[in-house]
């Protein structure tokens, strides 16, 4: 799995959460929270994105990432370790 | 094996409330997706409101309602906050006085954020089934407010102000722990509980908050799994749905319980979206009421969400209910216990809700200037006075007399019980 497959993931879950964003185009440097997901949504997309990847390691290790090209490294990272 | 559980339970949602919509607004918060999180209205600590005056004025009707002898067997009153006054003396020593409670009675407080009232509720519990003193009650009550004078921006632990402020409630639940589990008889041995070091959200400076709300969600989500994990590990043949009638959980705020249970149903049991909007509105949703009308109160919460579960809930023949209760830093537990018909009626006597109704609701001018009065008795405050009249609408409304602190005298705090009607 390289890290764009894991953007994807998490492009599609976060349109399946937030429909708006059907038309955006999404960059490494996008954050979460500028797209309109609050603390609820954004902790929903990292969970969706953990079971697609069938990752099943402590929630609170994905934590810390401040766009989404971060987030992307933090479970690519992750997937190297399981 | 003697029964333990909650005798009687009571919960004060003070006496102002603030409607967080409103202030979501005034503080031109993103509104779209705030109706998400499920928040409707939180209850406002006054400058002559503190964590004593809520949990003596949430024990007061549960101690008014028995006899000399039975009070006489409060043996211990554990005060479970992390809005604490002192560093040493325990807010359970202004409980017991103002409830003039025997001095055969052990006092302390307990603290690990909003788990504290599930460590003083356990610990009560576990005095009553070890029956080294029996027929011996335990009051513990958990008390917490949010004042809020704001950790000053750019710090490093500032927190997502925008989330926390409409969520922060005051209140306090006051329960009688005894060999009489006529409200919520608890299921003994039945606990899963998990903890570990994180950093989520804290309280390292007085009359503030600090942390990071995706980490403590994060968290909260982890431990909701891992605790019943350890619960179904130890009792066995639970199911998700089937064991439990009621789910009362840890509600910092509503979305908050709406995400863990639909991941916990997921997860759990497999189950799909229609089911699980259904189980929620059916089994959680009971318990949400009392939560959504004064916010997050710390260590009081999960026991706010039980009351309002009892209160609301359908219990023709008895009924189990499954606590999950998280405390950041952190702590957790899922346990359980049953509640029945006479339990449930007992309960309702207390008109919770009625008392949440009468509360004044504050204006936004108000509400700042609230904050602004505040100042006068924040932690480490040697002397103040109170104005007793600060918010003269909120005075009139009540009719029982409740505990107001007058004065704070070289640290020493002086309350007096309110008779205005």
């Amino acid at each position: 799995m390289n890290k764009e497959q894991i953007f994807n993931i998490v492009i599609e879950h976060s349109r399946e959460l937030l429909p708006e964003l059907e038309g955006h185009t999404f960059q490494y440097s996008d954050r979460l929270t500028d797209l309109g997901a609050n603390s609820v949504d954004r902790a929903e997309i990292v969970m969706m994105t953990m079971e697609a990847l069938s990752l099943h390691i402590p929630r609170v290790e994905l934590f810390g990432a401040s766009n989404i090209g971060e987030l992307v490294d933090l479970i690519y990272d992750k997937l190297q370790l399981v | 094996m003697i029964s333990a559980g909650i005798e009687a339970m009571n919960a004060f949602g003070g006496t102002v409330s603030l409607n967080v919509m409103e202030l979501a607004k005034y503080r031109k918060l993103d509104t779209g997706r705030f109706e998400n999180l499920l928040m409707v209205e939180k209850s406002v600590a006054l400058p002559y409101e503190d964590p004593v005056t809520f949990a003596v004025n949430a024990a007061k009707p549960i101690i008014d309602a028995m006899t000399e002898a039975e009070k006489n067997r409060i043996e211990m009153l554990i005060t479970c906050t992390e809005s604490g006054i002192d560093f040493g003396k325990s807010i359970s020593t202004y409980v017991h006085h103002y409830l003039g409670l025997s001095r055969n009675c052990r006092l302390f407080e307990m603290k690990q954020a909003c788990y504290a009232g599930t460590a003083g509720f356990q610990m009560a519990i576990n005095f009553v089934l070890s029956q080294v003193s029996p027929g011996a009650k335990v009051l513990v009550v958990a008390t917490d407010i949010s004042r809020y004078l704001k950790v000053e921006e750019g710090d490093e632990l500032s927190p997502d102000w925008s989330f926390v402020e409409p969520s922060g409630g005051a209140g306090a639940v006051a329960m009688l722990i005894s060999e009489q589990p006529v409200v919520f008889q608890v299921d003994p041995g039945a606990n899963g509980y998990y903890g570990y070091e994180v950093m989520d959200t804290c309280r390292p400076v007085p009359d503030s908050e600090a942390g990071n709300a995706d980490l403590s969600l994060l968290s909260y989500l982890d431990c909701c799994e891992q605790t019943y994990l350890e619960y179904e590990r130890r009792v066995s043949g639970v199911h998700y749905r089937d064991t439990f009638d009621y789910m009362a959980y840890h509600t910092p705020f509503g979305g908050m319980v709406k995400g863990a249970h639909r991941t916990m149903m997921r997860k759990m049991i497999k189950a799909k979206a229609p089911e699980i909007e259904q189980d929620f509105a059916e089994r959680v949703l009971p318990g949400l009421h009392y939560c959504q009308r004064v916010g997050n109160i710390m260590g009081a919460t999960l026991f706010l969400a039980l009351t309002s579960t009892i209160d609301r809930g359908s219990f023709d023949v008895p009924k189990r209910v499954g606590c999950f209760s998280y405390g950041s830093g952190c702590c957790a537990e899922f346990f359980s216990g049953v509640v029945t018909p006479e339990g449930q009626e007992r309960q309702r006597q207390l008109a919770i809700g009625q008392q949440l109704s009468t509360r004044y609701s504050l204006a936004m001018d108000e509400y700042e200037a609230v904050l602004q009065a505040s100042d006068i008795v924040k932690f480490g405050t040697k002397n103040a006075k109170l104005d007793p009249l600060f918010i003269p609408q909120a005075v009139v409304r009540h009719s029982a007399p409740r505990l107001v602190l007058d004065e704070i005298s070289n640290y020493h705090r002086i309350y007096k019980w309110s008779t205005v009607t």
